[in-house]
């Protein structure tokens, strides 16, 4: 059942999608899909970013009150254990001393822990791990159908740092806290969201100064992209994360929304908050002038958007304005954002300069 | 007075035939305890981290025993041995009983051989339940139970309690209303269900977790919470099993062997969604276990629920650890989905070796 390490790693939603193809049931494939738009952190949320944390990007935001619990990025010049933070969901977590043995079960962490320098200390990772290549020839603990407690107790963790809003069973957190196992659940809303996160990350492993150098040079990145963006024409833009059976893409003020908006698109997205399908006729009325396939790693080419029916009226299917990507580095709440940001940004303006990633 | 009695004694007759069991109950009870206790050790014994058997021994002995024996393993092992493969298991066995047990009662009841312990409406219900609890954002937590296990509970005991309110009024015979009335009712929950998983965004896989089963969860507090509930009214059917026999044979022989069966009839029926209800609190929806194993048993020992029932919870449980067992060696597979997989082949073969005629 564990996938192989040959087969491209694919993240939880696209593990979703793979039974979405699978298989006839409407309910399987409802779970597939919400569960592919849940992966990328593009989960409901308000536009909202806590003001402390981002600063920079606050023209961007739609001016509502911080509801961000992780907006807490005012770490020690240098991390002092025994230490306790509150993470993205409210739990606190206490560590005595610095952690050892960490144990990521989201790619996203992963990718925080190594960029930071802890990589040497992460003993364990997940089925959907693929980046850095260090990470994924370690021990797998977590794959789409669950959380393999058992082995993160043989392996003496001291640090578990898991995806909040369901990534990670809640079950699985819960059980790994009562045997006294300290898990931090990070869950990123938005761009400020993972911003705040790889400071919270870099706290509690001990590289908070490493964190904070790291946010500020993703911020001036960020800042950079959405300069060089900002005078630009924003054209409607689709991000499409897949389609295979019915189109999904971007929620209201989803994660992947900002992003298209701070590339210098204008996102169509599904016109609720909650939904990440998009029926064929609103999509048809909205009138892409571009669209992004997130859903090119999967196989989904522009040739395949073209011929699908009922798609050639729209704009950018006419003027050949379909771009592939890659959805990995776009949509993971990472250290590498800020190049996901400046491919989606060169996705959506071919012939602009956009500032390479410092 | 002859015409009074005649039917009365043809009913005792058919009873004595029923009760008559075929093959050799004390072999069957020694072979099915023996392949409980093959399921406990394994059960305890494997995972996803080694440990040798030598030191699983050790570990069980020196904490549940006292045994006087030196640690010399590391403190994650007893960790993994006591805190979660021995809940894990107890669980897997209590529910797998009480699925056995909630199976061959609805079945014996219902003299449906398709009638399992969802039958009623029960699964849809209790599946309504947590999905309503997964959309709402409240997070308690009593006794290592969450919303999702209470409403869960409650929503599998609400709907039995609605479809068998709603049966009465019919002008069908019992159990065709009882039949129609909890199809009805599941496929309306069925809908809820649809809508709140559609409503449920980014939460779906909680509830997806929760409709495939499984015991991942399993703790000592749950365990201990569900244990009586699940043991007590699974004992409790199994001391009404005359009364579950009497309505086999049918109501007008059941009514002239003196079973009440209206009272009768209620009683077991609340007793079956009990034990399901805690099951399923405690395990999500697991199919397949609850509607194979009563068959297998009566193709083996005959219909009568005297030998039924029990052979019935034996065999459950031991079926419920090694599913979970394959669940958990592939990598946290939800054991609904190994339930399903090894439960219907193996079934059909069960069936098809049958030599004798079968009947429920």
């Amino acid at each position: 059942m564990r996938p192989d390490d040959q087969e491209p790693l694919l993240p939880t939603g696209a593990r979703g999608r793979s039974i979405l193809r699978g298989t006839r049931g409407a309910v399987l494939g409802l779970v597939a899909a919400i569960a592919f738009a849940a992966c990328s952190a593009g989960a409901p949320a308000s536009a909202s970013i806590p003001p402390d944390a981002t600063g920079s990007l606050a023209p961007i935001t739609t001016a509502t009150p911080s509801v961000s619990p992780s907006a807490t990025p005012t770490p020690a010049p240098s991390a002092a254990y025994p230490l306790t933070v509150t993470d993205d969901e409210g739990g606190t977590v206490a560590l005595a001393a610095e952690p050892r043995r960490i144990v990521s079960l989201t790619p996203a962490t992963t990718e925080i822990a190594f960029a930071l320098g802890a990589g040497d200390r992460v003993v364990a990772t997940t089925d959907f791990d693929d980046y850095p290549p260090a990470a994924t020839t370690l021990p797998h603990v977590a794959s789409y159908t669950g959380v393999d407690v058992e082995k993160i107790v043989g392996l003496n963790a001291d640090l578990v740092i898991a995806g909040g809003n369901g990534f990670n069973p809640p079950e699985a957190v819960a059980r790994l806290r009562s045997l006294g196992i300290p898990v931090l659940v990070v869950y990123a809303r938005d761009v400020a969201g993972v911003l705040a996160d790889i400071e919270l990350v870099g706290r509690v492993i001990g590289k908070a100064a490493e964190a904070r150098a790291m946010t500020d040079r993703m911020r001036a990145g960020i800042d950079a992209i959405a300069a060089a963006t900002s005078a630009l024409d924003h054209p409607r833009t689709f991000y499409e994360l897949d389609a295979t059976k019915e189109i999904y893409g971007p929620a209201d003020d989803s994660f992947v929304a900002e992003m298209v908006r701070l590339a210098g698109g204008d996102p169509i997205t599904t016109g609720s908050p909650t939904v990440f399908s998009i029926p064929l006729e609103k999509l048809v009325a909205a009138d892409p002038q571009v669209i992004v396939l997130g859903d090119a790693a999967y196989g989904t080419t522009a040739k395949d958007v073209a011929a699908r029916p009922g798609w050639g009226r729209m704009t950018a299917v006419r003027t050949g304005a379909i771009r592939p990507v890659n959805d990995l580095v776009i949509t993971r709440p990472g250290p590498r954002l800020v190049e996901g940001l400046r491919d989606l940004a060169l996705a959506i303006h071919p012939d602009a300069s956009i500032p390479p990633v410092q | 007075m002859a015409t009074r009695s005649e039917p009365v004694a043809a009913a005792r007759v058919r009873a004595v035939r029923l009760e008559t069991g075929r093959g050799r109950p004390a072999l069957l009870f020694g072979g099915a305890l023996g392949l409980l206790l093959v399921a406990l050790v394994l059960g305890v014994g494997l995972g996803s981290v080694a440990v040798a058997p030598a030191d699983t021994l050790a570990i069980l002995a020196r904490r549940l025993l006292g045994a006087p024996i030196a640690q010399t393993w590391p403190a994650s092992t007893e960790t993994i041995v006591l805190d979660l493969r021995l809940p894990r298991v107890l669980a897997a066995m209590t529910v797998g009983l009480g699925l056995a047990v909630a199976g061959a009662t609805f079945q014996g009841l219902l003299r449906n051989p398709l009638a399992d312990p969802y039958v009623l409406g029960t699964a849809s219900g209790a599946a309504l339940g947590a999905a309503i609890a997964v959309l709402i954002p409240i997070r308690v937590l009593v006794l290592e139970f969450g919303l999702l296990h209470g409403l869960a509970f409650a929503g599998a005991l609400l709907s039995i309690a609605v479809v068998y309110r709603l049966s009465r009024t019919a002008t069908l015979a019992p159990l065709t209303s009882l039949l129609l009335t909890g199809y009805a009712v599941g496929s309306l929950l069925a809908a809820g269900l649809a809508m709140a998983m559609y409503l449920s965004g980014a939460n779906l896989r909680q509830i997806f977790a929760f409709l495939l089963g499984g015991f991942e969860g399993a703790s000592w507090i749950r365990v201990a919470v569900a244990l009586p509930i699940i043991l007590g009214g699974s004992l409790a059917i199994g001391l009404r099993a005359r009364a579950l026999n009497g309505l086999l044979l049918g109501e007008e022989t059941a009514a002239h062997l003196g079973v009440d069966v209206r009272r009768e009839r209620a009683i077991l029926i609340a007793l079956a969604s009990l034990v399901t209800a805690a099951a399923v609190a405690i395990a999500g929806l697991i199919g397949f276990v609850g509607l194979v194993v009563p068959h297998v048993v009566r193709l083996a020992v005959g219909p009568n629920a005297r030998l039924v029932l029990p052979l019935s919870a034996l065999l459950g449980a031991s079926l419920m650890v090694g599913a979970d067992i394959v669940a958990r060696l592939l990598g946290e597979v939800p054991v609904g989905v190994v339930t399903a997989v090894i439960g219907a082949p193996f079934f059909l073969f069960v069936l098809r070796s049958a030599r004798s005629g079968y009947e429920l």
